[in-house]
């Protein structure tokens, strides 16, 4: 378990990454896992579909390497309340969440469909872009 | 100001609390019908006095909600002294006065109302529903334009309704002129000997005048002083007599706007060699006071061919964004910089703030709370100085002096490097603004088809739809995500108005009613990111808006929650193990949802929503634009991702 944690905190460090290929199985429910995802305030930061103030989406980061490491990186989240407001991701002990709520909550993680249309396909972001080349009038 | 009572300085007002000369002649029997104050020993400490609290008597009710008509007057009154403060107004260029109504002004309302040609201009009566409200208008104004407005506020009670959005126009440093009606003979709950205490540790300056010259000499020099750095709300308290008595022949004496000042012109002449002789100088443009200091930051730039920095995604009055000088520059390595309101590593100029004031206004620690410039903006660690010569002196008022001595110091050879220079820094900040606008936009497109709505959308998706009108982003930012920061080209000084001031929820909808105020006259739109829980506390705003016409178009960034507050619920739930599945409890806007287009329609506000949809949401935008530049305010709610 230790190694773990430590494995768990430098995968957060490190500018790591992992291809979907490297990824780990799933073996929750994506559906339950939505829902919990919405009950347990998930989308408080990383958006209802994964997309927010931290994204889930495609960030290749190892903590969603595989549902081990993702269930040691939630339950290893500071546990002592500093003095200030935080908006820092929370920790979540067994009683909980408990190893099954979690399986579910990644699969639906893994489930996040992505978005990121072209942004030539797009009219307004081609817009957006044109607009750069419009000259300055004060 | 020569004779009226100025309480800035004085704490100790230990007088006993005076009976007005009408109360006074009304005798005692008034004077006892609703509170008896009793001074005890040490009339300085509040809790001191003895109070005796007892209900408004029937007639002043039955007044109060116009059941029996005044009494007739002793004498018909010709040229109300009212009449002279609203000229005062008008020659001070005070557009607006919003207010929320009261009895302790009527004399000043009236006058509003019915004198001039034409009446009910400059100053124009904006009916308020609630004088937070009319603070907030008159703080998103005086940003906009780096000019005051007034809010006119009921007595103490209108006082207190106002405090908050006083005390964040004190943080933002804005120029805004409160005045409060004061009226001893009527309700005695809704005055004071001296109510101008409740709000003085976050004003600049007050007076309280005992005659109608010395409030005409008042209210010119709360101008003056709220324009003066440091910057800020002023309050003259204007009693009932003064509004209501005879002025016969008397004269408003001519205005005189302030004077002030900037370096000397040594120091300016150094500062200028400093910019000539520089192979690539640079000047870092903070926040300005007006416009006009705005344009003259620009011109000193042209003059002397400098690279410059904006802080015109952040607030408002800086150097605008795409001018081609304002970038990195062709060339990062910089061997004088000179900061304007902003840090600079060689020679900075700052204003003094209303930080400046905590000596002698400040007896409930406002600046202990937060004023100081040395501290780190997280408000803990270790005091921070600022690098390089700091000048304690207003840029703005100085960039004219230093101009003025480059142009008379600059040399034709220098001429000539500068305008190779200015072409060599124009393509490369365009290159560096294409290249940040690719970039951001590859980040923002993110999510960009899903439901709800990304608040980065929103921002996306009205930028076509504005750029080429003439625009004012009114509403703070960060909750939405700020997205116009990277999307959008702020060139003008009122582009974006910056934050609440002191992080207070409810500024948002009043400040973009005032900055449309500004631009209903001026052919400009006013843009409203809405926050849900920010709307909440004053919506009445909307009404205003309608009622006045505002150019005011309202995206909800209705994400059903306040929001900040469930995700520091959420952490804190989370180290104590308890789980975050009941972080909603307090922190959401569910069970049931707020409509808000139905809110709009109450209001009289043209609107439409909820949209989730975002493939709907550009043509309700494009609506909401036409109708807004039709001269109706409109209202989008848009359910959006919480952050
Ligand atoms: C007057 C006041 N009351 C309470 C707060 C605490 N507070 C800080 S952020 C916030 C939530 C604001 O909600 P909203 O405007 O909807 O923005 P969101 O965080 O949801 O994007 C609250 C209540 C405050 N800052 N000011
Ligand atoms: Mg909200």
């Amino acid at each position: 378990m230790k190694n773990l944690t430590l494995f768990v905190i430098l995968a957060f460090l490190l500018p790591v990454t992992v291809s979907a290929q490297q990824m780990g199985p799933v073996t929750g429910d994506a559906e339950n896992g939505a829902l919990l995802f919405y009950q347990h305030g998930c989308y408080g930061c990383h958006g209802y579909s994964g997309y927010g103030r931290q994204d889930l989406n495609n960030t290749g980061s190892a903590i969603l390497t595989n549902e081990v490491i993702f269930r040691a990186y939630l339950r290893g989240r500071q546990n002592v309340a500093p003095l200030l407001p935080s908006t820092a991701m929370p920790n979540y002990p067994a009683n909980v969440l408990n190893d099954e709520l979690v399986s579910n909550i990644y699969a639906y993680i893994r489930s996040m469909p992505e978005n990121l249309p072209e942004s030539d396909e797009v009219a307004t972001l081609r817009a957006i872009l044109e607009s750069a080349q419009e000259p300055y009038t004060p | 100001m020569s004779n009226s009572e100025d309480k800035s300085n004085d704490k100790s007002n230990p007088e006993s609390p005076k009976v007005g000369r009408r109360g006074f002649l009304k005798g005692a029997a008034a004077g006892a019908a609703a509170i008896a104050v009793t001074p005890a020993a040490n009339a300085q400490s509040p809790s001191s006095y003895e109070t005796t609290l007892s209900a408004p008597t029937y007639q002043q009710i039955e007044r109060d909600t116009g059941m029996i008509t005044a009494p007739s007057p002793d004498r018909s009154v010709l040229r109300p002294g009212s009449d002279l403060i609203v000229q005062a107004l008008k020659d001070m260029g005070i557009e607006f006065v919003a207010s929320n109504n009261g009895s302790s002004f009527e004399g000043i309302q009236e006058s509003i109302a019915n004198y001039g040609s034409p009446p009910n201009y400059m100053p124009e009566f904006i009916t308020c529903l609630h004088e937070e409200t009319s603070v907030d208008m008159a703080n998103g104004y005086g940003k906009a334009e780096g000019k005051p407005m007034c809010a006119m506020l009921h007595g103490t009670i209108g006082i207190q309704h106002a405090a908050m959005a006083i005390y964040q126009a004190f943080y933002s440093g804005t120029p805004m002129l409160l005045i409060a009606g004061r009226d001893d003979g009527f309700i005695q709950a809704h005055t004071a000997n001296d109510m101008a205490a409740m709000v003085r540790p976050f004003t600049k300056w007050d007076a309280q005048p005992k005659t109608l010259p010395e409030c005409l000499d008042a209210l010119h020099e709360a101008y003056r002083q709220a324009m003066t750095p440091p910057t800020g709300p002023v309050l003259v308290v204007i009693d009932m007599e003064i509004q209501k008595e005879e002025a016969r022949d008397m004269v408003v004496p001519a205005f005189q706007p302030p004077v002030i000042d900037g370096i000397d012109v040594a120091t300016a002449r150094d500062i200028a060699q400093s910019l000539l002789d520089a192979n690539n100088p640079r000047i870092n443009v903070g926040q300005l006071r007006t416009p006009e200091g705005v344009a003259a930051a620009v011109k000193l730039a042209e003059v002397v061919g400098a690279s410059t920095s904006t802080s015109a995604t952040q607030g408002p009055m800086s150097f605008p964004q795409r001018h081609p000088l304002c970038g990195p520059g062709a060339d990062t390595n910089n061997d004088f910089v000179l900061g304007l309101e902003s840090e600079s590593p060689n020679i900075s100029l700052f204003r003094p703030t209303v930080e400046s004031l905590t000596q002698s206004r400040d007896d409930m620690g406002v600046g202990f709370g937060g004023m100081r410039t040395n501290v780190p903006a997280s408000g803990r660690g270790a005091p921070r100085q600022r690098p390089g010569t700091v000048m304690s002196i207003d840029a703005e008022g100085s960039i004219p002096v230093i101009t003025g001595e480059a142009m008379r110091l600059i040399s034709a050879n220098q001429k000539s490097k500068i305008e190779a220079r200015k072409a060599n820094h124009a393509s490369a900040n365009q290159s560096a603004y294409v290249a940040a606008l690719k970039e951001a936009v590859a980040e923002k497109k993110k999510g960009w088809d899903l439901s709800p709505v990304s608040t980065a959308r929103i921002y996306a998706e009205l930028w076509p739809l504005i750029k080429d009108e003439d625009w004012c982003l009114a509403s703070p930012s960060n909750f939405s995500g700020g997205h116009h920061r990277q999307l959008w080209s702020h060139n003008k000084p009122y582009s974006y108005l910056g934050g609440q001031g002191a992080a207070g929820m409810g500024y948002g909808a009043g400040a973009c009613g005032g900055a449309a105020l500004a631009a209903r006259g001026r052919n400009r739109m006013v843009v409203n990111v809405q926050t849900d829980g920010d709307m909440n506390y004053t919506p009445g705003v909307l009404w205003s808006a309608a009622h006045h016409q505002l150019p005011m178009l309202t995206v909800m960034h209705n994400n059903r929650a306040w929001h900040q507050e469930l995700m520091f619920i959420q952490y804190l739930a989370g180290v104590r193990g308890r789980g975050t599945d009941r972080a909603h409890i307090g922190t959401t806007l569910r069970d049931p949802f707020i409509d808000y287009a139905k809110m709009a329609e109450a209001y009289g506000m043209a609107g439409e929503g909820p949209i989730e949809d975002p493939t709907l949401l550009a043509a309700a935008l494009k609506r909401g634009v036409e109708s807004v530049k039709n001269g109706e305010p409109y209202m989008i709610d848009v359910v959006t991702q919480p952050r």
